[in-house]
C-alpha cells in the first residue's frame, strides 16, 4: 500500500501537464493515482486508464473529465460498483467529491462494466489554476442491488430487537445496495494510509496476527501482515466503521436493511415486478433454514475449526452459502455494526448502544442467523466485529 | 429444568470455601451475559487478581459477546455453560457473579452461599421480602461475602457528601426526594413464539412460572420476574439516600400512589410511583415516572468530569432538605452541591462513578472475610423500599404500616400474601437455607 511521500509501483500515478484550449496557458498538472487490485475481492475493484483533462466551459471556468475503464465482468445492475473519487491539492489532505458536483455515467452506482466518464464541475472544487498539482484518486467497491418491496422482519428481543420499533411479519424497504463482502484489512488500511496521522481509526489491538493483522510503521503508515489482506477488518469501534464509510460515501445498514439482505425480499427482484419470488422469504440463514454445520458440511464461519477457522477468514470463503442476493458472509465471520441504536431510558444518557448484527467466529451456529443481534457501546472494538457499507436513501423509512 | 437442583444441595452440607492468599487469583464465574454481565465479566477479567473460569448464560447467542470480552481481557480462555450449577460443582471457583434477571438473583445467590461461593449480586438484590430475608441467612450460614452492584456506595463523593451532611452544615434533615425519571417505549402485543434453538427458557424461567416464550413481552414489566423497572432503576439512588442518612433502618409506614398510566400496553408493573416512607419525623420520597422524556439521566460528559448535570432535569438525584441547608446529588458520577438558608451555594464536589472501588472492595473482602460495603444486609435494607412501594401498590394504594421484626405488614393481611412469591419447583427457596 501507501508509503509516505511516495506511491507504491503497482498503483498507476500519471502526471500530465495540460494545456487548456482555447485558454493559452497552463491550468495545473494533474497527478492520478489509479487504486487497483490483482485479487477478487480484498481491495477495491480494478480501475485501469484513468485521465483527468480539463476543458473550458463558454461562461464558465473549466470543467474537469475524469475517464477511466472498470472491466470486472461481475458488474451488472444486480452486482454494481459503487464509484467514489477522492481529490487532494497537496497529497496531505484528501477529499470525497460529493456526487452533486459530478455527472456521468462512472460514479455512484455504477452497472456496467466498461469506459466511463465523469464530468466534475460547478464549484469553486474545479479552481485550481493556482495549483500546481493534483491528485485523484477512484476508487470501487463491488455491490449488491437489493430492490424494493417488502420482506419478512423476525428478529426478537433475545437476539438484540430493538423494543422501540414496531414488528410486522410484513415490512418494507425502499432499493437500497449493500457491500458484496465484509470491509477488509487491505481496503481499511488504504483509508489508514490516506486519512494520514498516528492513528484515527487504528488501535494497537490491530495488530493481533490471528485475529485482525495491520502493521504500523515508524512513519504512521500501515500495511497488512501477508496473506492478511483479504481477512475482514476488526477491532473497528462504530465510530471507526462510520468514519470509514463517510471516507467513501457511504453509511452502515439499518438492522432492517441488514435483515431483508440475509433474508432477502418476498420478491429477489422486487414489489414492482414481482417475478421472482423468493422461495424461503422466512428463512433463518442466507442459504436457506439448514443449520450451518448440517451434514457435515460448513456453511460459515462460526466457533470452533470445523469450518477450517480457527479465528476470522478470508471474506467470501463460504461464497457458496450466500444470500439470495449473492453477498457473502452474512452468517459468521464478524459480526457486524449497524446504523441503528438500541434505545431504552436505560441507557439514556450514555452515548447508547448501538446494535450488531449477525453471528461471528466466536459465535455457536446457531447464532449465525437472521435474528440474532447484541448490543455493544459504539467505543467498543472486538476481534468478532466488523462492518459492510450500504448506499441507499439518507432517511431510512421501515414501512408496514 | 433437567433433574433436580440436587447437585448445589449436597455441596451445602459441606461448603468448599478457601481462604485466600494475597497473590492468589480469585476464580469466577458469570452467571447471567447480558450487558450487565458482560460489563462485569470483562471488567473483572481486567483485574490481575482476578480470573474468569466460566461464563453461564441460558441463552448460547450470548456467549460470543462475553467470550471475547473476557479472553481479551484476561488472554485466557473460559468455560462457557447453560447450567450454573457446573459453576458451584466447581470446587476451584471462588465467587459467582449474579447478573441475571430478578427472579433469578435470590435462589442463585442462596445455592452459591450453600456451594461455599462468595457472591456478587446485582441489584435489586431480591425478587420479594422473604427471599432477601433468606439470602442474609445463607450468606451468614455459610459465612459468606455477599457484594450487592450497588456501587454508587463505593464512590468517594458520595461518602463526601455523607460526611458533609454528618457535620450538620444541612441542620436537620426531615425530607428527602428521590427521583427516578425515565422515558420507556410500549410494548408490543405480538404473539407467543417457538423457543429459538439455543436458548434453555426452562433454565431462564427457573423460580418464575414457564410462561409461553414471547420476546415482546419484557420481563422487567413483569411481577412474575422482576420488582419493576422503577425500582430496578431507583434502587441505586434509594440505596444512596439511605447511605447519606447513615443507612437509616426500616420505615414504618408506606404509601404509595400511581400505577400504570401513560404505558397502558398490558404492564403489570406501574409507570408512576410516588411511594412516601415515614420514618418517624423523617419522610423519604421516591419519585419515578417511565414516561419523562425531558428527565435526563446524568450525560457521559458530566459524568466523571469536573462538570454538573443540569439539576432541574436531572432523572436520577438525590435532594436533601436540612433546616439549615439544602443539597443536590447525582448519581452516575455527577457530584453534589450544598446550599445554605439564603440559598447561596456552599460546597461543590465534583463526582467520579465507584465501580472499580467497588470491585475493589470485594476482591478485598474476599482476602479478609470482612463485610463488604454493600453488604447483603443492606442491599436487603435498601430493596425493601421498593418491595414496600410495590405492595402498596398491589393492595390499591393502601397506607401500610410495617413491623420491622417479623419484616411484615401489621394493618393489612393481603399486602402480607405479596411478601413471597410462589416458587416453580425444583427451583424453592427454602424456609431453611
Amino acid at each position: 500500500m501507501y508509503e509516505q511521500g511516495k506511491k507504491v509501483p503497482h498503483q498507476l500515478s500519471i502526471g500530465s501537464r495540460l494545456i487548456g484550449a482555447g485558454l493559452h496557458r497552463v491550468l495545473f498538472s494533474v497527478g492520478i493515482v489509479v487504486v487497483c487490485c490483482h485479487c477478487s475481492y480484498s481491495k477495491w475493484l480494478k480501475i485501469s486508464n484513468i485521465t483527468v483533462r480539463q476543458e473550458p466551459t463558454e461562461l464558465g471556468g473549466p470543467k474537469t473529465i475524469i475517464e477511466y475503464d472498470i472491466e470486472d465482468p461481475n458488474i451488472s445492475p444486480a452486482t454494481p460498483a459503487y464509484v467514489f473519487v477522492r481529490y487532494s491539492k497537496d497529497e496531505t489532505n484528501w477529499q470525497l467529491i460529493e456526487t452533486d458536483c459530478l455527472r456521468g455515467n462512472g460514479f455512484d452506482i455504477v452497472d456496467k462494466p466498461g469506459h466511463k466518464k465523469i464530468i466534475w464541475w460547478g464549484t469553486d472544487q474545479t479552481s485550481f489554476t493556482d495549483l500546481i498539482q493534483i491528485d485523484v484518486r477512484v476508487r470501487g467497491i463491488q455491490m449488491v442491488r437489493i430492490p424494493a418491496g417488502r420482506f419478512i422482519m423476525k428478529s426478537l428481543p433475545g437476539g438484540g430487537y430493538d423494543e422501540s420499533k414496531k414488528i410486522n411479519p410484513s415490512s418494507n424497504l425502499p432499493l437500497f445496495y449493500m457491500a458484496k463482502y465484509e470491509t477488509t484489512i487491505a481496503v481499511y488500511i488504504d483509508y489508514l494510509n490516506e486519512i494520514g496521522g498516528e492513528g484515527a481509526g487504528w488501535n494497537q489491538r490491530m495488530t493481533d496476527s490471528n485475529r485482525c493483522g495491520i502493521v504500523r510503521h515508524i512513519n504512521y503508515t500501515y500495511s497488512a501482515e501477508p496473506g492478511r489482506e483479504n481477512y475482514p477488518i476488526t477491532y473497528v469501534s462504530w465510530y471507526d466503521a462510520t468514519n470509514f464509510l463517510q471516507w467513501c460515501g457511504l453509511r452502515l445498514p439499518t438492522e432492517a436493511e441488514w435483515e431483508k439482505a440475509l433474508r432477502g425480499g418476498l420478491y429477489l427482484d422486487g414489489d414492482e415486478t414481482k417475478k421472482l419470488p423468493n422461495p424461503m422469504p422466512e428463512r433463518r440463514y442466507p442459504w436457506g433454514n439448514q443449520a450451518p454445520n448440517a451434514d457435515g458440511v460448513f456453511r460459515c464461519n462460526y466457533d470452533g475449526t470445523d469450518d477450517g477457522f480457527d479465528y476470522t477468514a478470508p471474506v467470501g470463503s463460504f461464497a457458496n452459502f450466500s444470500s439470495p442476493y449473492g453477498i457473502c458472509d452474512l452468517a459468521g465471520n464478524v459480526a457486524e455494526w449497524t446504523l441503528d441504536w438500541y434505545s431504552t431510558s436505560y441507557h439514556a444518557g450514555l452515548d447508547g448502544f448501538r446494535m450488531v448484527r449477525g453471528g461471528s467466529w466466536m459465535a455457536v451456529p446457531a447464532a449465525c442467523d437472521a435474528i440474532t443481534g447484541a448490543t455493544q457501546l459504539p467505543l467498543k472494538e472486538s476481534s468478532i466485529m466488523g462492518f459492510r457499507g450500504a448506499k441507499g436513501p439518507r432517511e431510512i423509512t421501515l414501512t408496514y | 429444568m433437567k433433574g433436580s437442583i440436587a447437585s448445589a444441595a449436597a455441596l451445602a452440607a459441606f461448603p468448599q470455601g478457601k481462604v485466600h492468599g494475597a497473590n492468589e487469583k480469585v476464580i469466577m464465574g458469570v452467571m447471567g451475559l447480558g450487558g450487565r454481565g458482560t460489563y462485569l465479566a470483562e471488567k473483572f477479567a481486567q483485574r490481575p487478581d482476578v480470573e474468569i473460569a466460566y461464563l453461564c448464560d441460558p441463552n448460547t447467542r450470548r456467549f460470543a459477546r462475553a467470550r471475547e470480552a473476557v479472553e481479551e481481557a484476561q488472554g485466557k480462555r473460559t468455560k462457557l455453560v447453560q447450567d450454573f450449577r457446573k459453576i458451584l460443582d466447581d470446587r476451584n471457583v471462588d465467587v459467582l457473579v449474579n447478573a441475571t434477571p430478578d427472579h433469578w438473583h435470590g435462589l442463585g445467590t442462596i445455592m452459591a452461599c450453600q456451594a461455599g461461593k462468595d457472591v456478587y449480586v446485582e441489584k435489586p438484590l431480591s425478587h420479594n421480602i422473604w427471599e432477601g430475608r433468606k439470602m442474609v441467612e445463607a450468606a451468614r450460614k455459610y459465612k459468606r461475602v455477599v457484594q450487592v452492584g450497588m456501587q454508587s456506595r463505593s464512590a468517594a463523593y458520595s461518602k463526601k457528601a455523607k460526611q458533609y451532611i454528618e457535620s450538620g452544615k444541612l441542620g436537620d434533615i426531615y425530607i428527602v426526594r428521590v427521583f427516578n425519571m425515565m422515558s420507556h417505549p410500549m410494548q408490543k402485543d405480538t404473539p407467543n413464539q417457538p423457543v429459538p434453538e439455543g436458548f434453555d427458557y426452562e433454565m431462564w424461567c427457573g423460580p418464575a412460572p414457564k410462561l409461553p416464550y414471547n420476546p415482546s413481552r419484557r420481563w422487567l414489566n413483569q411481577w412474575e420476574y422482576s420488582c419493576g423497572p422503577i425500582p430496578g432503576d431507583a434502587i441505586h439512588q434509594l440505596d444512596l439516600a439511605r447511605y447519606l442518612l447513615d443507612d437509616i433502618p426500616y420505615p414504618k409506614t408506606v404509601f404509595h400512589a400511581g400505577g400504570v398510566n401513560a404505558l397502558r400496553d398490558g404492564r403489570e408493573t406501574p409507570d408512576t410511583q410516588l411511594a412516601t416512607f415515614e420514618y418517624g419525623r423523617l419522610t423519604l420520597l421516591l419519585e419515578a415516572a417511565l414516561w419523562t422524556p425531558y428527565m435526563k439521566k446524568t450525560p457521559v460528559d458530566v459524568r466523571d468530569s469536573d462538570r454538573f448535570p443540569n439539576w432541574p432535569f436531572s432523572s436520577t438525584k438525590i435532594e436533601i432538605l436540612g433546616t439549615k441547608g439544602f443539597m443536590h446529588f447525582s448519581r452516575h458520577g455527577g457530584g453534589w452541591q450544598a446550599f445554605d438558608a439564603q440559598g447561596e451555594l456552599t460546597h461543590s464536589e465534583y463526582g467520579r462513578q465507584g465501580d472499580k472501588e467497588h470491585q475493589d472492595n470485594f476482591i478485598d473482602c474476599i482476602r479478609t472475610r470482612k463485610k463488604p460495603i454493600s453488604d447483603v444486609e443492606i442491599g436487603h435494607q435498601s430493596v425493601l423500599l421498593c418491595h414496600m412501594a410495590n405492595i402498596s401498590y398491589r393492595v390499591g394504594n393502601q397506607k401500610l404500616e410495617f413491623d420491622p421484626k417479623t419484616e411484615s405488614f401489621t394493618n393489612c393481611e393481603q399486602a402480607n400474601k405479596y411478601l413471597k412469591r410462589t416458587y416453580r419447583k425444583p427451583w424453592v427457596v427454602p424456609d431453611n437455607v
